[in-house]
């Protein structure tokens, strides 16, 4: 199957939630207690039964008020850090650009919800697994559109291939861009480029995003240098005792998240 | 540093074999899971979105009997398949435990419902329909002939006591029923929620 | 919108939007209340439309303008009149549009005057007009008199000129809160853009100046030249999944299926009906009754008109008034069906005083609804309540078959999708069985009262009703035929009492051994989104409303790239893309008829100025019928033309004339009311795109509490600092009605205002909450005021005067 691609256009999203709706309906997931947070958001953060919600962020500077809604899921990353902290090898990537998990595989170490830049896994206690937005996988292999691209009456969610999606894309920052030279898209060229790509009207900080979204340099040491070889060339003994020293870096990437969050806000109106 | 799709297969490790088929990733693993559509085997019957005045197709996907899914019906031109979040939710109303199941009764005075049958219920409200209509019934009434300004009686046939609110959602034929059933008993009263 | 054009429903489709290069939207917020706009809006936007929203918070429909204006609740009227008046002094109507299709050149009687705030004819102490100052100037045989020109000093245009001048950009921005700056921006790009588009809900009508909004609408539509034309019109967004159904179908205590009059008893015969609904009233009313009463409805006994029960003019309660009857005795049963007053209803206290005085209370509904359980509600006892309460458990819409209107006049049909778990029935199950249990009580009776009973044609099936029996019958029979009506041409062809139909407009729907409602073919040839062979719009399937307006004076289209009808010469016809809204489809556009536009309206041209008139022959009382007149035009009740008032409850004094602050003819019910030294602060109230109307269903769905917990109050940053509240924190907001605790939302989306020279605060508030449910909480309606629309009936929930403080 074709690299697939869901675009989120954030200049015409309405932050209705249905497609935090459509993805509970879809994949069965139950409803949770909330309380609103702030503005029109109750739902805080990703949980193992919510996989996507709208972030709401209101600013009103220049006499002009800036409402950013903004639907969260996971990115599936074409490089995720996720699956590069995996320590069951439980996550996978699809041809079709989806990062998902086994959880046959999956031991709920938590190191996927660790390293992740935007904290999508979640491992749920009671069955000690991590959850996720799985892209609707099950209806994209099957030819549907995933559900929040499918239920959004606004037409913020596209889906599509991406070599056919991307430059439509693109023209529409074009487009933006000649009214608001802030529009920009953001995922395309990061973490490997991630199926979920957005188009934002500000800088990643009013959405709450992270402005340079890494995998630390621990990880990939972890995985792509040491790991492998570890694999193939080290004994297993040796190889155990690396990777303890690793996991405990891999441990300390928490941190990593917020802090970016933080920097891009500060990183004012760039 | 930049990954491109190829940059990345090369630090991820996976063997030449697997990036020589072309496929990359891990196909076995896909083929395992297999991506099985809970909608194989399912009828689509096309109903009609209950809340703003849209008519926004919905898509019910029924199989033996029960709600599988409930989807936007891509075939309506009103929403191609879109939704909001009201109607995104309306599969939890089929099988909500909050809906009561059978008609509940409230005596006079009582602090709570108590379970009756349909036929009581029936029962219970003509015999009032008919207790207020006999005994509030206006069949004739004087007025001012509003042009020549004499007294006339003129036939009303109204049953003053019963008022029917009626409602904005339930279907025509429910609607037009219920101006004629009111009607018939001999109610003018009957409004509904288009004024509020 | 019916004393403009003479029809009151939304004009255009939702697929027709994405044909708009411009948007006005004003008194609602499509993003959140009807979602499914945002996708046609969008499809306009991305061909280069432009979206104008007006509001007194930045909504989340705001978040997709490009022009915002934060709008005091309440005065719209102002800023309209202001873009009405700049329009007209600045000549940005369109002429051809203005002289052809509207009563512009039509001169206005003598006697018609306008001072100080009341328009002529009214009376202090019925606090209602005498409209026969509001006529034409007739000629010999009763038509109006038309001008030479525009410049008539007695033509409605000038009578427009002259009303409006007051209106200055000044004023309106004392008045609104709106800078002038922006006012004129509204007003340049809304004229710029050709066709523009108006959307309005109940931000519009929930206000005591409510159809006079909507009439400003009408003659800036009118001006510019926009209703009849693909991605114009005036789009009445209506609340609920069938509310223009229920209102076809007259859940009201005006009108009878498909908008016939109800007679009063100032009409004591069918003839007396005849002469004064004239005509156009009086065929259908005889299709009804033929209907209701099958063969028992005969010439002879006038069809069985005196069954009907007559209203009396002095006491015709709408819904609100329903609770306000109940207390003092009058109503002994209630029948409630799917409605959910006791958090719906302004002035809550109200409702609960008059639910507590009935006999019986009759519910129908999906969950158990706060009405049905209004005596649990904390503060009352039960035990002092003596009303019988029945709940009926009602199947829901997609366990039911039968057919519901969506806004744009779609008829949709949908089959039973899922058998309900429980013992729950349709609500056509309950009403047939009650109207038959009803019939058997009273079996045998001789009493005549009992007749309109007895001798009812009431057959939907021997057990379960039959939804399509139903849906048959408003479609109609012809006697001569012996068949199904076909088409509404034939319906309209019959002579008087060979047809019967549960409602005329929607004859055509189920012809022969078909259902028009239940058509699926959803192509869309000309890419004007009209998808004619899908389901059935009324009347006569047109989906765009008076589409004779998008032709020229040969009778084609003004716009290449939009055209829904023209004239053929070669096949001598009116045809085109969507079916001619025309008088006679054999008139070509050189004949009275076939230059009509508005052929709903007795002047057959839309009415700039809602003059009084009655087109055909003069009303004098005969047996013929060929004497009777034609039909009467629609009228507001609260002037010819808008004019701003205040709210009723109002921070300020009315600018434009102190002396009469509020409108005149508004309906107070309310008893308790508040100044603006207590309450200082104008709370405007609304829906949410999470839950729906009064939440009796949302709130009983788990994923929509989780995305919409609790209910809040927006304030702004100065007014959050000015009561010490920050972001979350408890408030209690309370009016003169009473009072609620809920938490504060601090945002910038609410600014303050300068009105009339002062800061003002606006605090706006969902309503959806109620006591019961799966996620309870405090109804806002506890503060809100019962003073109506007087042409409406529609409660002014949209302001009224509230203080706020730390809980």
């Amino acid at each position: 199957m074709a690299r697939k691609m869901v675009f989120v256009d954030t200049s015409l999203c309405t932050g209705c939630k249905a497609c935090s709706v459509a993805c509970k309906a879809w994949n069965d997931l139950p409803a949770e207690k909330t309380k609103r947070i702030t503005s029109y958001q109750s739902q805080a953060d990703f949980t193992p039964n919510t996989w996507t919600y709208v972030r709401f962020r209101e600013e009103y500077k220049d006499n002009k008020m800036h409402f950013n809604m903004l639907k969260l899921q996971c990115f599936h990353c074409d490089d995720p850090a996720c699956m590069k902290a995996c320590s069951s090898n439980a996550i996978y990537k699809t041809e079709s650009g989806y990062t998902l998990v086994d959880r046959e595989k999956c031991i709920g170490c938590g190191y996927c919800a660790a390293n992740c830049p935007w904290g999508v896994p979640k491992i749920d206690e009671a069955t000690n697994k991590m959850y996720k937005c799985t892209g609707c996988i099950d209806r994209v292999e099957n030819g549907m559109k995933p559900a929040c691209a499918q239920i959004c009456q606004p037409g913020a969610i596209q889906f599509g291939d991406y070599d056919e999606l991307m430059p439509k894309a693109q023209a529409r920052v074009a487009e933006l861009q000649l009214t608001n030279p802030k529009a920009h898209l953001y995922g395309d060229n990061l973490m490997g480029g991630t199926t979920y790509v957005y188009l934002l009207q500000d800088r990643p900080g009013a959405y709450g995003l992270p402005l340079n979204p890494t995998t630390p340099i621990s990880l990939t040491l972890w995985k792509d240098i040491v790991h492998p070889l570890g694999g193939i060339a080290i004994g297993a003994s040796a190889a155990a005792i690396t990777a303890g020293v690793i996991v405990n870096l891999v441990r300390g990437n928490y941190a990593n998240r917020a802090k970016n969050i933080a920097e891009s806000h500060d990183e004012g109106g760039k | 540093m930049k990954f491109t799709r190829r940059g990345f297969l090369k630090l991820s490790g996976i063997s030449a074999a697997v990036v020589a088929s072309g496929l990359g990733f891990d196909l076995e693993a896909t083929a395992a899971h297999g991506y099985a559509l809970k909608l194989a085997g399912c009828t689509k019957i096309p109903s009609i979105c209950h809340f703003c005045s849209g008519g926004c197709g919905l898509l019910l996907h029924i199989k033996d009997g029960k709600l599988v899914h409930l989807d936007g019906n891509p075939d309506n031109p009103i929403n191609e398949g879109t939704l909001c979040p009201k109607a995104a939710s309306l599969a939890q109303v089929a099988y909500s435990p909050e809906r009561p199941k059978n008609p509940l009764y409230r005596a006079p005075g009582s602090d709570k419902f108590v379970d009756i049958s349909w036929e009581e219920a029936y029962d219970r409200i003509a015999k009032k329909i008919k207790e207020v209509r006999d005994k509030t019934w206006t069949s004739t009434e004087e007025i001012t002939n509003a042009k020549t300004g004499a007294k006339e009686t003129v036939t009303v046939n109204r049953a003053e006591g019963i008022a029917m609110i009626g409602s904005a959602e339930v279907d025509n034929e429910e609607s037009y029923l219920l101006t004629k059933l009111a009607r018939l008993i001999g109610t003018p009263f009957h409004e509904h929620q288009a004024r509020i | 919108m019916s004393p403009s054009f003479g029809r009151g429903a939304m004009t255009n489709s939702w697929q027709d939007m994405q044909n708009s290069e411009c948007f006005l939207i004003a008194g609602s917020n499509c993003a959140e209340c009807h979602p499914i706009a945002m996708k046609w809006v969008n499809r306009a936007r991305a061909k280069g439309a432009k979206v104008i929203v007006v509001d007194p918070r930045f909504t989340r429909t705001a978040s997709q303008a490009d022009i915002f204006a934060q709008i005091r609740p309440g005065t719209d009227i102002a800023y309209l009149g202001a873009m009405i008046n700049y329009y007209i002094e600045n000549k940005l109507y369109n002429e051809f549009y203005v002289m052809n299709f509207t009563n512009a050149l039509y001169k206005i009687s003598k006697d018609f005057k306008f001072n100080d705030g009341l328009f002529s004819g009214f009376n202090p102490e019925t606090r209602k007009y005498d409209y026969a100052s509001w006529a034409y100037q007739l000629d010999a045989e009763g038509k109006p008199v038309k001008a030479a020109s525009l410049d008539d000093p007695d033509c409605v245009f000038q009578k427009l000129k002259a009303h409006y001048s007051r209106y200055t950009f000044d004023v309106a921005s004392k008045i609104t809160g709106i800078p002038v700056a922006k006012i004129k921006l509204i007003a340049d790009t809304f004229a710029a853009a050709n066709p523009g588009n108006i959307f309005y809900a109940l931000g519009m009508t929930q206000h005591t100046t409510g159809v006079q909004g909507i009439r400003c609408y009408a003659i800036i539509q009118l001006l510019l030249g926009n209703m009849g034309k693909a991605g114009g019109g005036i789009q009445a967004l209506r609340g609920e999944p069938n509310v223009q159904g229920s209102t076809d179908m007259a859940n009201l205590n005006a009108n009878l299926p498909g908008y016939i009059p109800y007679p009063t008893n100032q009409e004591k015969t069918l003839n007396d009906f005849a002469m004064k609904k004239g005509s156009v009233q009086y065929k259908p009313l005889v299709a009804l009754l033929k209907a209701w009463f099958g063969k028992n409805a005969t010439a002879e006994n006038e069809y069985g008109y005196q069954w009907l029960p007559k209203n009396n003019p002095s006491n015709m309660p709408t819904q609100t008034h329903f609770f306000g009857k109940m207390e003092e005795g009058q109503f002994k049963l209630l029948l409630n069906w799917g409605s959910n007053s006791t958090v719906s209803i302004p002035d809550r206290k109200m409702v609960a005083r008059g639910l507590s005085k009935l006999e019986m209370l009759v519910v129908a509904d999906i969950f158990n609804t706060e009405t049905a359980q209004f005596w649990k509600e904390e503060g009352l006892n039960p035990a002092k309540i003596p009303t019988e309460v029945i709940f009926l458990p009602a199947a829901f819409v997609y366990e039911k078959a039968g057919s519901m209107t969506n806004s744009s006049r779609l008829i949709q049909w949908k089959e039973v999708a899922l058998k309900p778990l429980n013992d729950v029935h349709p609500d056509l199950d309950m009403l047939d069985h009650i109207f038959k249990k009803v019939r058997t009580l009273y079996a045998g009776s001789n009493d005549p009262k009992d007749e309109p009973i007895l001798k009812a044609n009431w057959d939907y099936g021997p057990h379960e009703a039959e939804p399509l029996k139903v849906l048959q019958e408003l479609g109609g029979y012809n006697d001569t035929t012996g068949k199904p009506i076909a088409t509404i041409g034939e319906y309209l062809a019959a002579p008087v009492g060979t047809v019967s139909t549960g409602c005329w407009i929607y004859t055509g729907v189920t012809p022969e051994g078909k259902n028009l409602a239940d058509r699926r073919g959803n192509a869309d040839p000309t890419g004007l989104g009209l998808n004619k062979d899908y389901a059935f719009a009324w009347p006569g399937n047109i989906r765009v409303l008076y589409n004779r307006c998008s032709c020229d004076a040969q009778g084609q289209p003004v716009d290449s790239k939009r055209k829904l009808i023209w004239w053929d010469p070669v096949q001598n016809l009116w045809v085109g893309n969507d079916g001619p809204d025309v008088v006679d489809k054999t008139k070509g556009p050189d004949t009275p008829e076939g230059k009509t536009g508005f052929k709903q309206n007795p002047e057959g041209v839309g009415r700039l100025f809602a003059a009084t008139y009655m087109s055909g022959a003069v009303a004098t009382p005969t047996d013929s019928i060929a004497a009777v007149p034609i039909r009467g035009a629609g009228m507001t009740v609260d002037g010819p033309i808008p004019e701003f008032y205040e709210p009723i409850e109002s921070p300020t004094s009315n600018i434009l004339h102190p002396e009469v602050q509020n409108n005149p003819c508004a309906k107070i019910i309310s008893t308790e009311f508040g100044k603006p030294d207590e309450y200082p602060y104008v709370l405007t109230s609304y829906g949410v795109v999470e839950h729906f109307c009064a939440g009796a269903i949302t709130r009983n769905i788990p994923w929509l509490n989780e995305i919409a917990p609790e209910p809040y109050a927006e304030i702004s940053k100065n007014l959050a600092n000015k009561i010490g509240v920050k972001e979350g924190d408890e408030v209690e907001v309370s009016s003169a009605r009473g009072k609620l605790v809920v938490r504060a939302l601090v945002t910038d989306r609410i600014q303050t205002l300068k009105i009339n020279g002062k800061d003002q605060e606006t605090i706006g508030m969902p309503w959806s909450w109620g006591f019961a449910s799966l996620s309870p909480g405090p109804s806002t309606n506890n503060v809100t005021m019962a003073a109506l629309d007087p042409g409406a009936g529609t409660p002014e929930y949209k302001c009224c005067l509230v203080n706020i403080r730390r809980a």
